[in-house]
């Protein structure tokens, strides 16, 4: 009787083993873990069908921005980063919600389309159609 | 002469440290991200001014579509091999339809992943895919605030010598090494 109660009292779980687990899984989270980019989205429109980049009806209003394999045009201009900046800042104080049509060339680098887009975003410049030429 | 005093093993008390060891097991199962695998190769343009992809942005019924600059188009890096939806463009126009089909054209939001060096009749043709499935609005991944892989990435392809370094490139790189983004690889 007092052999059965001796084996019933305080049973001992083996910490150490554990302990060394617990570590492996801490050191594998450690090294796997890491910072991601922060990531953005630009939103455009597709024309409708039947709509051209040089309609009669928009030709007049629109903002029209050009993108080559040399960079960004504004309304025929070739412009550097910064006067493409300005220049959309200055439209952008008439009318935020002028229709801005990006002529992209079949040829042109991906980079100069999300740069125009961008910094249409950045002066509130949402009303945005891609045309491809 | 008195009794030496006996030394007793020092016992040291696990049970906080096993507590405080699973908490961070617990912060790290946490904030681990599994996410959906992508065409790797791929660099994004920087778009600081666009919307911030947040869960509310990427719903389940989303559609990512990668453009990378050879022009191989594909969705969570899949068809593996060749140039993927670019070969058979009727393929992804099928996709898509049955997205919208399914959720509503509404519903389903279109991301084109476009490598910064992509040509845009690449671009284009998953963008005419989506028009022929009936999205009209569609939308560009940019790198809000890139925190390291994207230039660190761009920077050791042009430093290995694996990419021809145009001036944009460049000037870019320029950019990200003054902000502290990217660090000189060692040589």
């Amino acid at each position: 009787m007092a052999s059965k109660r001796k084996t019933m009292d305080n049973p001992k779980a083996e910490m150490t083993p554990m302990i060394d687990v617990v570590f492996q899984l801490m050191i594998f989270f450690v090294i796997t873990i890491k910072q991601d980019d922060l990531f953005c989205k630009l939103n455009a429109n597709r024309p409708a069908p039947g709509s051209s980049a040089s309609s009669s009806s928009e030709e007049d209003t629109s903002i029209k921005i050009d993108v080559g394999t040399g960079g960004i045009f504004l309304n025929q201009r070739l412009m550097s980063h910064a006067d493409f900046d300005a220049g959309i800042a200055k439209l952008a104080k008439v009318s935020k919600d002028a229709t801005v049509l990006v002529r992209c060339t079949l040829d042109s680098p991906h980079h100069y389309l999300v740069e125009a887009l961008d910094v249409c975003n950045k002066y509130g410049m949402y009303n945005l159609s891609i045309f491809s030429m | 002469m008195a009794k030496k005093p006996q030394t007793e093993d020092a016992q040291l008390d696990m049970t906080p440290m096993i507590d405080v060891v699973f908490q961070l097991i617990i912060f790290f199962v946490v904030t681990l991200k599994m996410s959906a695998e992508q065409d790797e190769t791929i660099v994004l343009e920087d778009g600081k001014h666009g919307i911030e992809l947040t869960t509310e942005e990427l719903p389940p019924s989303h559609l990512m579509i990668d453009v990378s600059r050879t022009g191989r188009i594909t969705i969570n890096d899949y068809p593996k091999g060749g140039r993927g939806y670019a070969d058979n463009i009727g393929l992804l126009t099928q996709k898509v339809k049955e997205r919208v089909t399914r959720y509503g054209a509404d519903n389903v939001p279109i991301l084109i992943r476009g490598d910064i060096d992509a040509r845009h009749e690449y671009v284009k043709k998953a963008m005419d895919a989506c028009t022929a499935a009936g999205v009209w609005k569609l939308s560009f991944v940019a790198v809000q605030e890139p925190k390291g892989p994207n230039w660190q990435k761009l920077y050791d392809q042009v430093q290995g010598g694996k990419r021809r370094k145009t001036p944009w490139v460049g000037q870019q790189i320029e950019r990200h090494k003054k902000s502290g983004a990217i660090k000189p690889s060692k040589k």
